[in-house]
């Protein structure tokens, strides 16, 4: 009875992760045609090149650019929205095949990367707040700080000057971020590259642009070094066809017009009204990934926990060195390892909710080993010793009397868990997984709404958590009477 | 033939030797009490007597099983062996039934209502048929070392060991305990107890054993050992507790 229980659990867990994954697949649809479909890495926030509109698919001049080659070159792609510096780390480690994110053709990226024609010129501008009259140029960042998004060329050209001006860099992951941070008046300024600076400037009437452009490098597809050559062919043959019929200009037109469609203007009532929907899906791969992680966490907790127990020196010793290593690696640097690292030394492609689980998983596996180690070792050995006495092998007496027991003991700190892993996912962000956060920022790159997006998200968590914090309270409560 | 056999007894934890060989037996339905200073070995030496603790050398024979022999099943050898603890050790999250009936049944030696008609004899035997679905933390300390008492007789043990059973009772409760212990050994049963009950050592044990640093100092009956030790230590031992 209690293993059918278990077994119909575990195939309920492996129905959610199978329906869960299908939806793991990100971003735009796949266009038609034939052959192998290419995964294209680009940015989430950097408008005009790529954002998501209000119904959530992701537009800009990178993925009109890239849909009108496609359709001309009649291959099929998916678009991964994983940031630009989880872009270019994906493309290094073969997770992707060509990332196309308003990537700045320069020097040190050509040693990494083959690039198509160049699609756009650009080049980096200043920008300040709208009410801020005393920068004016280069000279008047001095002793102030400068807010740039890393990997991007306004960054490198932020430090090309930073001591000569004598300013401090702020760096971001995020453009939304870097602007909230020039808004609030942190950082006096910020670098970007000028059609990027330009439409925000224009969607949000909080930036002005203050400085000419610099001479700058231009936009290029890339692909890794001596891979997918036919895909950059293709993309080169593609743009060649489309700025021969005055497609490109139209897309360019597009977005860059004076009277640009946009994302559209909202009240902050239908702000929330619209993004509700994206975060709840957002929660919904939150609660999927941390029950999925918790249960694999479960497995290898009960596995390792009963090696520390035991009376094995060597399984001890595994299970030991287990639990450091996967306890003392922040969770961050993990994920990145797992993803990035990994895939990169071996060469393979390691799908993104492989890595997130994975990552979840370890990292929460060390803690329940510790936390079943914990309870087991709490409880009297004289309970393990009057079992035994009385004729019961090792594994009878741990099942029927020292389990029972410590599991009341673990319980909490089981609740404990389930609630910080839940919070972990968040983390998980920094390799493109789109969870609740990653929704957030994803909505805040379009709308720039930073207190109501992340207000949202805060109050998401808080309700779920509190209801499986009461929930698991009332099953405490039952185990406790027993 | 002794039921217990103890040849040349030796346990050590690293360097530290505990037991430095000890030669003794016990005869079926013998009552021995082990007296002796605190740290002198006398709980080790019964641990090892359902080899609780790991044998370091020498042979232990109960029932002629060598529990040091890798063929014998210890297991079973234990089902055979009674103990009871200082700390009683209950079972917390079984009624006082349950902790009773569990071990037979749980080794298939009875079925449910074997296990429970036995639980309940016992029960009344030790005095507490009104508390068979009381759970452990409602009962009284010499009402759980009854209790603990009869677990260990639903397994139908010849030998019974008791490691200071009523040190950790207040002085009314000793007495409940104590009284079962007696109606054991008139019935009969073979037992071997560690005890600083010095009145009761010398009223019901057959022999007495005196033990200081991991050796068996004197072995005799109680008139012997209390009225006559022929051992320094043994003399100064019971002038400090008599």
């Amino acid at each position: 009875m209690k293993l059918s229980k278990v077994s119909l659990f575990t195939i309920a867990l492996l129905l959610l992760m199978v329906t869960g994954l299908s939806g793991f697949a990100g971003g735009a649809a796949a266009e038609p045609g034939t052959g192998k479909t290419y995964v294209i890495g680009t940015d989430i926030t950097f408008a005009p090149f790529e954002f998501q509109d209000v119904n959530g698919k992701y537009v800009g001049i990178d993925m009109d650019l890239m849909d009108a080659i496609a359709k001309d070159q009649n291959f099929k792609y998916e678009i991964k929205p994983l940031g630009f510096n989880a872009a270019v780390q994906a493309l290094e480690s073969n997770q992707v095949d060509g990332v196309i994110a308003g990537m700045s053709i320069t020097d040190e990226r050509k040693q990494k990367f083959d690039f198509s024609e160049p699609y756009f010129e650009s080049g980096v501008v200043m920008a300040v707040g709208k009410n801020n009259d005393t920068v004016k140029s280069y000279d008047d960042l001095k002793g102030k700080k400068v807010a740039v998004k890393t990997g991007t060329e306004g960054y490198t050209f932020a430090q090309s000057i930073a001591s000569k001006y004598g300013f401090t860099i702020v760096p971001f992951d995020d453009s939304s971020q870097m602007y909230e941070d020039v808004k609030t008046g942190n950082s006096v300024a910020c670098f970007e590259d000028y059609p990027v600076l330009a439409y925000v400037a224009k969607q949000s009437n909080d930036l002005k642009i203050v400085t000419k452009k610099e001479a700058g490098a231009s936009y290029g597809f890339a692909v890794g070094k001596g891979k997918n050559k036919e895909l950059l062919e293709k993309f080169n043959t593609g743009l060649t066809n489309l700025r021969a019929s005055g497609e490109y200009d139209r897309i360019k037109e597009k977005y860059l017009a004076e009277d640009a469609a946009g994302a559209a203007t909202q009240s902050r009532s239908e702000l929330i009204l619209g993004s509700i929907q994206p975060l709840l899906i957002g929660l919904g791969k939150t609660l999927l990934y941390t029950i999925v992680s918790l249960f694999f966490a479960f497995i290898l907790g009960l596995i390792f926990g009963f090696m520390k127990v035991g009376q094995n020196r060597f399984l001890r010793g595994v299970a030991t060195v287990f639990v450091d290593l996967f306890r003392g690696i922040p969770l961050i640097v993990l994920a990145l390892f797992i993803y990035f690292g990994i895939p990169q030394a071996l060469g393979f492609t390691m799908p993104l909710f492989l890595a997130a689980i994975l990552t979840l998983s370890l990292n929460a596996g060390a803690y329940v080993t510790e936390i079943i180690r914990g309870g087991i070792e709490s409880i009297d050995r004289g309970q393990m010793e009057a079992a035994r006495s009385l004729g019961l092998p090792y594994r009878k007496a741990m099942i029927k009397i020292v389990i029972p027991q410590a599991i009341r003991v673990m319980v909490p700190a089981f609740i404990n868990q389930l609630v910080i892993t839940l919070k972990d996912t968040s983390i998980l962000s920094a390799i493109g997984l789109v969870e609740l956060t990653q929704s957030g920022k994803i909505i805040i790159a379009r709308t720039y709404e930073s207190f109501t997006i992340w207000a949202e998200v805060a109050i998401m968590y808080l309700i779920v958590i509190t209801i499986l914090t009461k929930l698991s309270g009332y099953l405490e409560g039952r185990v406790r009477r027993g | 033939m002794g039921k217990i056999r103890v040849e040349g007894l030796k346990k050590s934890y690293g360097a530290n030797q505990v037991l430095k060989g000890i030669d003794m037996q016990v005869q079926q339905g013998e009552v021995v009490c082990v007296i002796g200073p605190s740290g002198s070995g006398k709980s080790t030496f019964l641990r090892c007597i359902n080899r609780l603790e790991d044998i370091t050398e020498g042979r232990v024979i109960v029932d002629d099983q060598d529990l040091n022999d890798p063929k014998t099943d210890i297991n079973k050898a234990r089902e055979n062996i009674g103990m009871v603890f200082q700390h009683f050790n209950l079972f917390p999250h079984f009624s006082v039934l349950k902790n009773i009936m569990f071990a037979p049944m749980e080794l298939g030696k009875m079925n449910a209502k074997e296990a429970r008609d036995t639980a309940m004899k016992l029960l009344t035997r030790v005095g507490l048929a009104d508390k068979a679905d009381a759970f452990p933390s409602q009962l009284s300390g010499g009402q759980k070392q009854r209790v603990a008492i009869a677990r260990a007789l639903a397994m139908n043990p010849d030998v019974m060991l008791f490691d200071e059973p009523t040190s950790a009772l207040d002085p009314e409760m000793v007495g409940e305990v104590l009284g079962v212990m007696k109606d054991l050994a008139r019935e009969g049963m073979t037992m071997m107890i560690v005890t600083h009950e010095m009145g009761f050592a010398r009223e019901v044990a057959d022999r007495v054993i005196f033990m200081d640093g991991g050796y068996i100092i004197e072995d005799g009956t109680p008139e012997e050992v209390f009225g006559s030790p022929k051992n320094e230590r043994t003399i100064s031992f019971l002038q400090k507790v008599l």
